[in-house]
């Protein structure tokens, strides 16, 4: 076992006089150790943790993107994914380090307000919260898109177009959910990630062997290009919140058994994982179709892929995942929007009051609510692609600091910082790292844009105002 | 009483559980590792739980390691928040190397203690936690056995004796000692049946099996349905496997 020291104090306090949770004192395999004997045990295994990046991600890549993506930019998409996926991994790997380096709860915010200073871990904290709200609300719209569909299956006709309110009925479910129940939700999230890749895995055999003919071939002859190049690259940022969840294993970081083996395995692994399976989506679903028709489909265009090939049960099949996948995705970002408000509020950034926990449910009802009620103002609005864009914008900043904060961290070199796991080709891959996060940005929507940078000013301001005396730097 | 017995008390300490009364007396002659835990469910970060409830906690073990060490004991503790009770359990006993954890139900003062033997492996560490705790007390211990059928008088005789013999080269004074075999029963209703009447039980901790998976380990059931404080003597521990 290895016994990793914290040496970190974060010191001052804020505008009500809070100060700062202290520091513990070391990091084990199995707890992170506090003074005068007291620890916290470390739960979260490596299957755990790869069902919490997997689960988070593979709601929005698969699921909602393929139509909109395709539509976007042709057979190319295929590319954009993968672009998306090579940038993620960028990001991962120096993730990987910091988080092997600092396993405790908080994931990106953590790294960059210790390594970096309060006012950067400022804005990377609230825009964590607001991406992950964005984000639940992305995957909230698809689950109403998914669930409209289930209506338009079994023949029930509606006057009106039920996607927003089913969205927000679902919303306020797992917001309360998650404050009343007390069911083991890690053990049914480790099945209901099995249960999809395994159905993908049968759905997406079948549909590459289609697609290269073996069953006598629907395959549509298409240019790669059809769209030209600049929309690989705006449908590449679209796209780039089906790749949101890494950093979601790194905000539980302080749960994670032997974090130095299970956090970079996890974190690298499913990226990986969810890159193949989206690269292999998007070929299957253009081939099927092509660029055109599948656009036509919308979000649910996975479900028309399924019908081409294996006909109702093949849709049937394909819309259960759906629901699934994303009900999946949106329960795995309230949980982690509620672990960033307890992060913040632990180094009295916000009132400690939001992450105070229920005497009933042992649950952070505040924390809970505050992530839960915003989104459902998220949802109201209904709008798909601003939605993932401003989620994607918030982390993308996060990514691309989170490079800078490793890169500050190694050319310092503090005693405190000796990460299991060292990145490879130092000081390159985190630079370009840094560099394609914030690139990404440029090619998002101007609204989209305008959006995050009004988050961003209004968390730097809200910073200055309640809590300019706090100080969470670490002694570098 | 040079070498005692490492034994783990587990407590979730902030849904009222507290040591039971007679649990001190039973661990007088201990080395008691005071575990207080509070089990959270997932939605919920530890350390947000430490923040809120970390100093309810440490008054109520404050409390207890008092009881415990005007008793006559040692005394260590611990506060952990958990999402596994059982793992941070299982983590205790390895990392403190405790001889054996207690189930804690109430008692009276300790006069009969029932020993369930199940057989040789393992008898080392149950003598060392019974001659560490009753040794040097005034208790009667009697050694009990349920025999399997193609067991013979012979063996349960050997086991037995040679249990007393490991007890008496511990220090134990043997005229206290008393032994008793049963036949043709559930090992495990025949333990709770002749549990009565006896003021504590100590037995083994078994391997965990299908049948434990189903219906829990049977320390626990014994525990459940003799209520009273039970002594599960750990298994040696193997080599940590990663999951």
């Amino acid at each position: 076992m290895t016994d990793q020291p914290v040496d970190v104090k974060p010191t001052g306090e804020n505008v009500a006089g809070e100060a700062p949770a202290a520091e513990p004192e070391a990091v084990t395999d199995d707890t992170t150790v506090h003074d005068d004997g007291v620890e916290l045990e470390r739960t979260i295994g490596l299957t755990g943790g790869l069902a919490i990046g997997i689960g988070t991600m593979i709601g929005a890549g698969i699921f909602v993107f393929p139509g909109l993506a395709a539509s976007n930019a042709g057979l190319a998409a295929t590319l954009s994914f993968a672009i998306g996926g090579l940038i993620a991994l960028l990001v991962a790997l120096p993730t990987s380090e910091l988080a092997t380096a600092m396993p405790r709860s908080g994931g990106g915010y953590y790294f960059i307000s210790r390594g970096m200073g309060t006012a950067y871990g400022a804005i990377v904290g609230f825009g964590l919260w607001l991406g992950l709200m964005f984000a639940s609300a992305f995957y909230l719209v698809g689950l109403g898109h998914y669930a409209s569909a289930v209506f338009g299956e079994v023949g029930v006709a509606l006057p009106f177009s039920p996607v927003i309110g089913i969205g927000l009925v679902f919303g306020a479910a797992l917001t309360a959910l998650s404050i009343g129940g007390t069911e083991n939700t890690a053990k049914i999230q480790n099945v209901v990630v099995g249960v999809l890749l395994v159905v993908l895995t049968g759905f997406l055999s079948y549909g590459v062997l289609d697609a290269v003919g073996v069953f006598g071939g629907g395959t549509v002859p298409e240019q790669f290009f059809s769209r030209g190049y600049f929309p690989v690259l705006t449908t590449a940022a679209l796209v780039f919140t089906s790749y949101l969840g890494f950093a979601q294993v790194a905000t539980v970081a302080g749960e994670i058994k032997d974090p130095g083996r299970n956090l970079p395995l996890a974190m690298v692994g499913s990226v990986l994982i969810v890159t193949v399976f989206y690269v292999v989506t998007i070929f299957v679903a253009t081939s099927a179709f092509g660029a055109d028709r599948l656009g036509e489909f919308g979000e649910t265009a996975m479900v028309e892929v399924a019908r081409d090939f294996l006909g109702l049960p093949g849709a049937v099949a394909i819309l259960g995942a759906g629901l699934l996948a994303t009900f999946s995705s949106a329960n795995a970002s309230i949980l982690s929007a509620s672990r960033a408000v307890y992060a913040l509020s632990r180094d009295a950034l916000l009132p400690r009051k939001a992450s105070e926990i229920n005497l009933r449910y042992g649950t952070p009802h505040v924390a809970l609510l505050s992530a839960g009620g915003p989104i459902l103002v998220l949802v109201a609005t209904g709008r798909v692609e601003l939605l993932a864009e401003v989620a994607s914008f918030l982390h993308l900043i996060m990514y691309g600091l989170m490079c800078i904060a490793l890169i500050v961290l190694r050319r310092r070199d503090p005693e405190w910082y000796s990460p299991s796991y060292r990145v490879p080709g130092y000081p390159v891959l985190p630079a370009v790292g840094a560099l394609a996060s914030f690139g990404l940005i440029a090619f998002m929507q101007p609204a989209s844009i305008g959006i995050g940078i009004v988050v961003m000013l209004v968390s730097y301001l809200w910073y200055r105002y309640y809590a300019a005396d706090v100080t969470l730097k670490g002694d570098i | 009483m040079t070498d005692r017995p490492s034994i783990l008390v587990p407590i979730r300490v902030l849904e009222g559980e507290s040591v039971p009364e007679g649990v001190p007396g039973l661990l007088a002659n201990a080395h008691v590792v005071l575990l207080g835990y509070h089990v959270i469910p997932e939605q919920t970060a530890p350390g947000q739980a430490q923040m809120q409830f970390e100093d309810r906690a440490t008054d109520r073990l404050d409390e207890y390691e008092t009881i415990f060490e005007e008793a006559g004991a040692t005394v260590e503790r611990r506060l952990v928040f958990t999402h596994d009770g059982q793992k941070t359990i299982d983590r205790m006993t390895t990392e403190h190397d405790c001889l054996a954890a207690l189930v804690p139900n109430a008692t009276g003062p300790i006069e009969d203690v029932l020993v369930a033997v199940r057989g040789a492996v393992g008898i080392d560490r149950l003598a060392r936690v019974v001659a560490g705790l009753f040794g040097g007390t005034e208790a009667s211990v009697t050694l009990y056995h349920v025999a399997e059928d193609d067991e013979t008088d012979e063996d349960v005789g050997t086991l037995l004796d040679g249990l007393v013999e490991r007890l008496k080269d511990l220090g134990m004074d043997t005229s206290t000692i008393e032994t008793r075999v049963d036949r043709d029963r559930g090992a495990l209703d025949a333990i709770v049946e002749a549990a009565e009447g006896f003021d504590t039980v100590v037995m083994g901790e078994s391997d965990p099996s299908l049948t434990t998976f189903v219906f829990g380990l049977p320390a626990d059931q014994v525990a459940d349905r003799f209520l009273g404080p039970v002594l599960v003597v750990q298994r040696e521990p193997s080599k940590q496997t990663d999951e």
